[in-house]
């Protein structure tokens, strides 16, 4: 048993998700503190709101209300957990969408893009086919994968960028998501379908239940009640495990792996390096692109067509997912919902205390800021534990140990 | 021990273990103050390990290291800086974008009220390199100068830290026949000053040339420590080997047969510089010979080769491959009409050193039915492959097909490239230096394999620039200056002087097409 547990210990994947829960761990500490220093200024609050405070940053997901008492209580809150898993839904999906490029070596940073182009084919298809003429699910269908499709084609440009002309995917990407948010504003302006308004609300779009299409809820709302959640999590799911098999088990993984490790090596053994950062971008662009259609295909959600002033977070957010996910593609499910999780302990501290919920974006600044560095976090847990154990990291060869030890660290750092 | 020498370092019954594995095994090693003392062995003798112990990256188990009589204990490599004792390194520790100054320095920099202060510190570097002749630009940028440059600036480095003893860790590795004899020339003029090297090796003629005493190392343990004067490379070899090796290879005639290869006209534009690295180069490998192309480091081989193998695309001329026009065509497609390609640099092409053993053995192959089934990898055929080759190449590694490639020593990771484009059974096979950085049993090995292949009528293509393993193993030999090819010769009629004076290009012939 103890050698069942060392050997565990040993191996590389433990060492990445004992990284990402220090990363994490360390954010909500942090996350506490401020609670406790906004709490011991502010007179109107006082250590027992600190405690209670503490309380929901670790437990917010749980959090039931308050009791007659005024304390809070806890417990299964099908609510707040359907709601979790509704908002995680994009997040899996742009932070498999980064996962997927970083395997081949590039950082897409354009999922916010990506993310607009597959929201407005999305909201285009579903909006605009009548569903007195075509079923409904079959729109949704055709919405679904027509916002995939435009996300691919939208990370697709800054892949042939690189691969054509060798312009840097970060400095394209960027440039493609400002183009996207423009382009979805001007799209939208020039479209009939910016004045469907619902109440006194102006400059949204109407939730695609307007023509009868909605992702279906697959009977997720009959256990997570009063909640937004919907079959879009179980999509990305499904997604996801593609995405890992696709990796993992496939020779079209295998080259896009062996072209993000080794480009050189890739392109002398007659592997198309050129065509695979296209496709790599292309995937990732689809992945961000079904983020997009599955948040506006909820049927709960509605879309503010002029983008032009920012992009979506939720693109961005892919970033921290799947670094503290170590860009494994199961991890990122898990990754996504810790992160939806923290938006819903940010609700419910606006809720139940008089803190708002903006501690919470402090924590995850601090667990991005601690995810970038999970790597290095990582090396370290391999150094402690080389020298606990005394052993070199991997092998016995004896005359590779060496090199093995010292190079650790350094591609660590540069990966 | 009373008029015992005069020992500088002395590492006494060192002992460390790794787990699965004595790396050393009760080894003694004694430099003396003033001496060359070369360190022999195979990749995986312990070499390594040992030097790691000297400079406290590990712990031995047992055994005591002594500095000037006294028994130290070395914790970190900081501790062996203060006991004077530098390394230079196989892989340079170099900063590419800083001069050679700033490299020389750095770690070890004066400063004045909290600023650098280079004054006093060229000052000290210039009367270093005048000393002991080395001659280096100290305000060129690392990434501008030679490599031969680069490892003085390392020796600079260790002498500007006023080390005592130099441990070189096969330093000539990298370097270009004219670059090792300056090398030894510089480690004569170093124990001349008083300094102690100790010297990693496995290359014989070295060892034989410049070492004052060699300690041979088998398979962690120690075999002997000899006089250079009194052995011979025979000897030596058989010592680190512990059999018999064949120095020369053994050959038959060549029978050349149909041609292979036919290179026609071929210009290759320069990465660097405007004009063409290969000018108008035309050759002609046969099934069943090989042909060697011999040459100073930088002459263009490499950019006849990456055009030969479509790394890179040449500016004219026609390259036909078993009678397919290859001239532009994808890797793929060259492969597929029957090459196979052992390249130079076996970290940046020849493996994918974060996927494993069985990964890169399947490389160029697992597209084929073989391994993969719908676009789904066969893992089973796959480890069952890489077993095979594994086995029949004796590719030697920590946990056999899932070891990372990384953590393979040099020579194995050759060896498992040389298995893989072996196994590929192409009609050509193009090796670029494939027994660079290897020890004799490799060498021999590699040399041994090549010369089965012609024998079984493969057209073989060797790049080297070694002109004892061009000597012994080519059947043909075309010589390349400034990017053409100046002269071809038959090994068997002529001398490795009138090669050299055709490599430095005092002496071309015009060359009719074979």
């Amino acid at each position: 048993m103890k050698n069942r547990l060392l050997k565990l210990w040993h191996q590389d994947g433990t060492r990445s998700v004992m990284a990402s829960v220090l990363s994490i761990l360390a954010g909500l500490v942090a996350g506490s503190l401020i609670i406790l220093i906004v709490g011991i200024c502010n007179p109107t609050l006082g250590l027992k709101s600190v405690w209670d405070g503490v309380r929901l940053i670790f437990g917010g997901l749980f959090a039931t209300g308050r009791n007659a008492a005024g304390a809070l209580t806890f417990g299964f809150n099908p609510a707040s957990v359907g709601n979790m898993l509704f908002r995680a839904t994009p997040l899996i999906l742009t932070g498999l969408s980064v996962a997927v490029a970083f395997k081949t070596g590039l950082f897409n940073i354009g999922a916010p893009g990506q993310y607009l182009a597959g929201t407005a084919a999305t909201l285009f298809i579903a909006l605009s086919i009548p569903s007195s003429v075509v079923p409904p699910q079959i729109i949704w269908f055709l919405a679904f994968f027509g916002g995939m499709l435009a996300g691919a084609l939208w990370g697709a440009i800054p892949g042939m960028l690189k691969s054509l002309l060798n312009i840097n995917e970060v400095l394209a990407c960027i440039m493609t998501n400002w183009i996207a948010a423009n382009l979805v504003t001007w799209v939208f302006d020039i479209s009939n379908l910016k004045n469907v308004v619902e109440n006194t609300k102006s400059g949204y779009i109407y939730k695609t239940t307007f023509n009868n299409v909605a992702t279906s809820k697959l009977g997720l709302d009959l256990i997570f009640h009063d909640s937004q959640v919907n079959g879009g999590i179980v999509v990305a799911a499904i997604l996801a495990i593609i995405v890992y098999i696709i990796l993992t088990r496939t020779t079209f993984g295998y080259q896009l792996k062996a072209c993000g490790s080794n480009r050189f090596a890739a392109r002398y053994a007659g592997i198309k390096d050129k065509r695979n950062i296209v496709l790599s971008m292309a995937i990732a662009g689809s992945l961000a692109g079904a983020a997009g259609s599955l948040y506006y295909l909820s049927g709960n959600t509605e879309f503010f067509w002029s983008t032009y002033q920012s992009l979506p977070a939720t693109g961005f957010n892919g970033i921290p997912v799947a670094l503290l996910a170590a860009n494994h593609p199961i991890g990122v499910i898990f990754t996504g919902m810790f992160m939806s999780m923290l938006d819903i302990s940010g609700l419910q501290m606006t809720n139940l205390t008089a803190y708002n919920e903006y501690i919470t974006d402090v924590i995850i600044a601090v667990i991005v800021y601690l995810s970038a560095f999970s790597l290095l976090i990582k090396t370290l847990l391999g150094h402690r534990r080389a020298h606990k154990t005394d052993a070199p990291l991997k092998n016995p060869d004896p005359d590779g140990t060496q090199a093995d030890s010292k190079a650790d660290g350094k591609e660590a750092l540069k990966a | 021990m009373d008029n015992a020498p005069d020992y500088v370092i002395e590492m006494l019954h060192i002992t460390k273990e790794f787990p699965g594995i004595k790396a050393n095994d009760d080894i003694t090693l004694q430099l003396r103050r003033g001496e060359i003392h070369a360190l022999l062995g195979e990749n995986g003798a312990g070499k390594s390990t040992l030097m790691s112990v000297l400079f406290g990256l590990y712990q031995p188990e047992a055994g005591v290291i002594k500095k000037d009589g006294k028994e130290v204990q070395i914790n970190d490599p900081n501790d062996a800086t203060a006991l004077h004792i530098g390394m230079v390194h196989q892989h340079f520790k170099l900063i590419d974008v800083f001069t050679v100054l700033d490299n020389i320095i750095l770690g070890a920099e004066d400063t004045r009220y909290g600023f650098l202060s280079r004054r006093a510190a060229r000052e000290k570097v210039l009367a270093l390199s005048d000393r002991y002749g080395l001659k280096v630009d100290l305000d060129a940028k690392i990434e501008d100068i030679t490599v031969g440059m680069q490892q003085r600036v390392e020796i600079l480095k260790m002498l500007y830290r006023d080390n005592e003893v130099l441990i070189f860790d096969e330093p000539t590795a990298v370097l270009t026949p004219q670059e090792i004899e300056e090398l030894m020339e510089i480690m004569r003029g170093l124990t001349r000053e008083g300094k102690s090297i100790l010297f990693i090796s496995h290359k014989l003629n070295e060892i034989m040339e410049v070492s004052d005493r060699v300690t041979v190392l088998r398979k962690g343990r120690y075999v002997g420590t000899v006089d250079t004067a009194t052995t011979t490379q025979e000897e030596l070899s058989r010592m680190m080997v512990g059999r018999p090796v064949q120095l020369v290879v053994e050959k038959g005639p060549a029978r050349p047969a149909e041609p292979v290869l036919k290179v026609e006209d071929l210009r290759v534009p320069s990465r660097l510089y405007k004009h063409d690295a290969v000018k108008n180069v035309s050759f002609t490998a046969r099934a069943g010979e090989i042909v060697c192309i011999a040459g100073i480091d930088g002459n263009g081989q490499t950019d006849l080769v990456y055009a030969l193998t479509g790394l890179e695309k040449p500016s004219g001329g026609k390259i036909t491959l078993c009678g397919h026009d290859i001239t532009h065509a994808p890797i793929r497609d060259r492969s597929d009409a029957g090459m196979s390609h052992i390249p130079e640099d076996r970290h940046k092409h020849g493996l994918i050193l974060d996927f494993t053993l069985e990964q890169n053995l399947v490389l160029q192959r697992f597209e084929e039915p073989q391994f993969q089934r719908h676009g789904f990898i066969r893992f089973d055929e796959t480890r069952k492959y890489a077993e095979k080759l594994i086995e029949q190449f004796d590719v030697r590694s920590g946990q056999g097909p899932v070891t990372i490639a990384r953590s393979m020593s040099g020579g194995n990771q050759q060896k498992a490239i040389v298995a893989r484009e072996i196994d590929r059974d192409k009609p050509l096979i193009v090796a670029v230096q494939p027994t660079r950085g290897l020890d004799v049993g490799a060498i021999e090995y590699i040399h041994g394999e090549l010369v089965k292949l012609r024998d079984e009528g493969k057209a073989v293509l060797l790049v080297s620039l070694e002109l004892e393993e061009v000597m012994n193993l080519s059947d043909r030999i075309l010589v390349m200056y400034e990017g053409e090819i100046v002269g071809e010769f038959d090994p068997r009629q002529t001398t490795v002087e009138e090669l050299g004076l055709y490599m430095a290009g005092a002496k071309r012939q015009e060359v009719t097409q074979a």
